[in-house]
């Protein structure tokens, strides 16, 4: 490692002029620095806020250590005061802010983890804020294209995985049972329309949150997705999402909702989280109809409209099938994958 | 007052009001009694199924009968009537109904409902009811599918949506908590209104 990369990184620098131009901001000419009245701070699936409000405002310096594993937030000139405690966030991104002095110059340590990705800053008014994104990790991968780039991507989600086991009956696991569907219905899709892209969000027992599959899912452009879990019993079930489901709270606090303006574009992303299924509810409704139709061998079967968290993040016609442990699986499997092929045929 | 009057008077006088007094005492005491007495047992019966039923008073407005819905073994909610203890407003009587509901044997077989307690009930004045749950043991994770998960949540949102006019909308809580799920699958962020078409079918 050079010496220059383990020297700290500025990556902020906002001066005077950029900061007072609207004179929005007050600057103290007898002390400079920052006076930080409270520091707010929110968790969101793919990266940490953190809300600086400032009472006395000027410019500050934002660096980052050489081995990345932490921030400094200082006052351009003279001091910094924090009126309030600092929060402990430790949400896996960011773990502290502590108050410290250095060479009589007090700044704002900001411990991250190693997950801590990108960092953004940029300057909020009406109240004025400085505030601080950071990233959590890279952002999601999708799952690898086999084919060089069919315009038919079908997605497979194994539910459950790693330590989350999900159900345990007498014929085992839901999460080994999931897996072992999401292969088998791969493999005759593959088998019967080797020109679909055929992807699954995870391979093999690995521990996969809700967000994190959706992200991965809408990375991959998917055209289809088919959630697979299994339920104690023979009953096979389909599910679609409820379509009047209202993902955003209705109720939040005026002072949080200050924070969602939209001028930065990771705010944007943040607000249509969770809304990305909404614009697929009749597809959904048309692949939910025909599966059912297909595993239940019912005419007028019809899918089961539900809250579910998984989908209403999916950026695709998406499903959620329940298949009973007793139930043949090899029949459900072809039946489910005539369906997918036959409704993926419809939109090539 | 002259002597003789006096003890004419309270002879028989004293006697009827040592009589009167005991006939208040068990008039009294038996009232008391049969107030306290308990509600009778669950009928068993099916509720009539979408309709809103109030709470119904019985023995002297000390219990009242709600209607408890609970995931059936064929699929689908099915409810049964039981005497709960009144309470004098809809938040205390709507706590009243949920406690029986986690408490009852035939909804405790109910996946789901079996790993979760009640932790605390909060009715807002706008109609909103707060369900905090909190898992019934630390070694165990809530599991269930996400049909039986459904169906828990509805048990517990037609069990209050469908007794107390009050309550419009129920939101859930997980150890005082937003959560996002109560059992990996249902989004439990939502305001859940009544769902009457989980009813089983009678």
């Amino acid at each position: 490692m050079t010496a220059c990369m383990r020297m700290s990184l500025p990556i902020g620098v906002f001066l005077a002029a950029l900061l007072f131009a609207g004179g929005a901001l007050r600057v103290d000419s007898q002390e400079k620095g920052l006076s930080v009245a409270r520091v707010r701070h929110f968790s969101y699936p793919t990266f940490t806020r953190i809300v600086f409000e400032i009472e006395t405002a000027a410019p500050y310096v934002l660096t980052r250590s050489g081995d990345g594993r932490s921030l400094v937030f200082a006052a351009y000139e003279g001091g910094l005061k924090a009126a309030s405690p600092l929060p402990s966030i430790n949400d896996g991104v960011v773990r502290t802010l502590e108050l410290k002095q250095d060479d009589s110059k007090p700044y704002i340590s900001i411990g991250l983890d190693e997950a801590a990705g990108d960092v953004k800053d940029f300057v909020l008014r009406s109240p004025d804020r400085i505030v601080l994104d950071v990233a959590r990790g890279r952002a999601p991968e999708a799952p690898a294209r086999p084919d060089a780039s069919p315009s038919t991507v079908i997605v497979l989600d194994p539910g459950h995985g790693g330590k989350d086991a999900g159900i345990v009956t007498a014929q085992g696991q839901e999460k080994s049972r999931a897996l072992e569907m999401a292969l088998a219905l791969r493999k005759l899709i593959k088998r019967k329309s080797p020109q679909l892209a055929v992807l699954l969000t995870r391979e093999k027992d690995q521990t996969l949150a809700l967000d994190e599959r959706a992200a991965m899912v809408n990375a991959a452009g998917s055209s289809v997705f088919v959630c697979l879990h299994a339920a104690p019993g023979k009953d096979i079930r389909v599910f679609i999402l409820e379509p009047d489901t209202e993902p955003a709270p209705r109720q939040t606090p005026a002072v949080q909702r200050d924070f969602l303006g939209f001028e930065a574009a990771s705010e944007h992303q943040e607000a249509l989280w969770g809304r990305q299924q909404a614009a697929h509810i009749a597809e959904s409704g048309r692949l939910g109809r025909k599966i059912a139709r297909l595993v239940t061998g019912t005419d007028n079967a019809e899918p089961i409209q539900a809250p579910l968290a998984l989908l209403k993040a999916i950026d695709a016609p998406a499903v959620m099938v329940e298949i009973g442990m007793e139930q043949d699986r090899h029949k459900a499997m072809e039946s489910l994958a005539k369906g997918i092929e036959q409704y993926a045929r419809g939109i090539r | 007052m002259p002597e003789g009057l006096d003890r004419r008077i309270s002879r028989p006088a004293g006697l009827a009001l040592w009589v009167a007094v005991l006939l208040i005492v068990f008039a009294a005491a038996g009232l008391f009694f049969w107030s306290r007495m308990e509600p009778p047992l669950p009928s068993g019966q099916a509720a009539p199924q979408g309709a809103v039923l109030p709470p119904q008073a019985v023995r002297g407005d000390a219990s009242v009968v709600v209607m408890l819905y609970y995931p059936a073994r064929g699929g689908g909610l099915t409810a049964d009537s039981l005497g709960v203890k009144r309470q004098f407003d809809a938040q205390s009587q709507a706590r009243e109904a949920l406690s029986a509901l986690f408490g009852y044997q035939r909804a405790g077989q109910a996946a789901v409902i079996r790993d979760l307690r009640l932790r605390a009930f909060y009715l807002d004045p706008a109609g909103t009811a707060y369900v905090d749950l909190s898992p019934a043991s630390e070694q165990r994770d809530v599991r269930g599918s996400a049909w039986e998960e459904l169906m828990a949540i509805y048990a517990v949102v037609n069990t209050l949506t469908q007794n107390f006019e009050e309550i419009k909308e129920v939101r859930f809580l997980l150890d005082g908590r937003e959560a996002q799920t109560l059992a990996g699958h249902i989004d439990a962020s939502v305001f859940f209104s009544a769902r009457p078409d989980l009813a089983r079918q009678q």
